[in-house]
């Protein structure tokens, strides 16, 4: 019996000396590309804080769309290293939420999930992208609204249609927002135009689409 | 009425905890009602109504997809977006899948296809286990 509690308290102690920890400097990093950047980049640090190494056995990403790259796969005792996660932007918009998930032998922390936060700007929002009409309902004027994004300015627009079957009239609602009213001159058959919208001092033009498509629209 | 109030606050503890401990914890999927949700078998049985919309990477969709689903990203979406919208018509049914049950890019699709249209799309579905899913109900 005494031997029991003896190995017992033993394995206790082994256990307690014999330590790897993985300590992370932080698991969510919040970034703020700038309009135009075509990736975002979060560098997660971590130390081996314990007495023994630590083997990462995988990194892998909630999303096609952003890559998890570690410097080494055994980090010895008190050395330093990094996960890079590299975002692909793309045409995302708004807040974008990734996670990268870090499995490694540490048999306290076996796996710690990092979060990668994308704040994408954008300079304009365009609502709704798509307006549609059903074959033979009443060609009226549909509104797409405009609005300039938060710390960007919007004085003035232009709009082209790729087809001159819709029609499109500009109107200024406020402050950094526009209407476009879109009309098609008939919704006996199927159409479909791009509208380019164009900001004033934007390299980059926007787009929109008006259909008439080949079933009643729904309402 | 006093124990009623103590039992009410006492509920709220658990949620109030996790809470403050997982406060920096962000959550990466987004969240679909299961009516928004549809299984391989439901989406196969809809035939020709059913338009599939592939949300994985371009190089992904080129390796192999599901017969005629259209590609459709987050990466090119401003370039691929008019071939869906040319194959599209109100009335059928959008699948829209990704690789796996743990990936998100289907709901990120399926959710800018019912905000972005006017009036809004219906009948936009995102595929339970994705890819993979369809890959064993194929064997």
């Amino acid at each position: 019996m005494r031997t029991h509690i003896f190995a017992f308290t033993l394995s206790i102690v082994i256990c307690a000396a014999a330590r790897a920890e993985l300590k992370w400097e932080r698991t969510l990093i919040e970034l703020h590309p700038a309009v135009g950047d075509k990736e975002a980049v979060g560098h997660f640090k971590y130390q081996n804080t314990g007495n023994q190494p630590v083997r990462i056995k995988s990194v892998h990403t909630s999303c096609g769309c952003t890559a998890a790259q570690t410097q080494k796969d055994e980090v010895p005792p008190g050395d330093k290293g990094e996960i890079t996660a590299t975002f692909k932007i793309g045409d995302r918009t708004g807040t974008q939420v990734k996670a990268v998930t870090v499995d490694t032998d540490d048999p306290v922390n076996a796996t710690t999930v990092l979060t990668l936060k994308a704040v994408i700007p954008q300079e304009i929002e365009i609502n709704p992208s798509l307006v549609f009409w059903g074959q033979g309902e009443a060609p009226n004027p549909k509104t797409i609204v405009v609005r300039a994004g938060k710390d960007f300015r919007l004085k003035h627009l232009t709009v082209t249609s790729s087809n001159p079957d819709f029609k499109t009239k500009v109107e200024q609602a406020g402050t950094g927002e526009f209407k476009i009213n879109v009309q098609p001159r008939e919704t006996s058959g199927i159409a479909a135009a791009t509208l380019t919208i164009q900001p004033e001092n934007s390299a980059k033009a926007f787009y929109a689409t008006a259909r008439v498509t080949n079933a009643p629209a729904i309402q | 009425m006093r124990q009623a109030l103590i039992l009410v606050a006492l509920a709220f503890l658990p949620g109030i905890g996790q809470a403050i401990y997982f406060r920096d914890k962000v959550s990466w999927q987004l969240p679909v009602p299961a009516s928004e949700m549809v299984t391989v078998v439901q989406a196969r049985a809809w035939g020709e109504n059913a338009i599939w919309i592939d949300a994985r990477p371009d190089e992904e969709f080129a390796r192999d997809h599901v017969p005629g689903a259209v590609s459709l990203n987050e990466d090119r979406w401003n370039e691929l977006l008019p071939q869906f919208l040319a194959v599209w018509s109100p009335e059928k049914k959008i699948v829209v899948y990704c690789s796996s049950q743990s990936c998100n890019a289907s709901r990120e699709v399926a959710h800018r296809l019912r905000n972005q249209a006017q009036p809004p799309m219906q009948n936009v579905f995102v595929l339970e286990g994705g890819w993979e899913e369809w890959l064993k109900s194929r064997q």
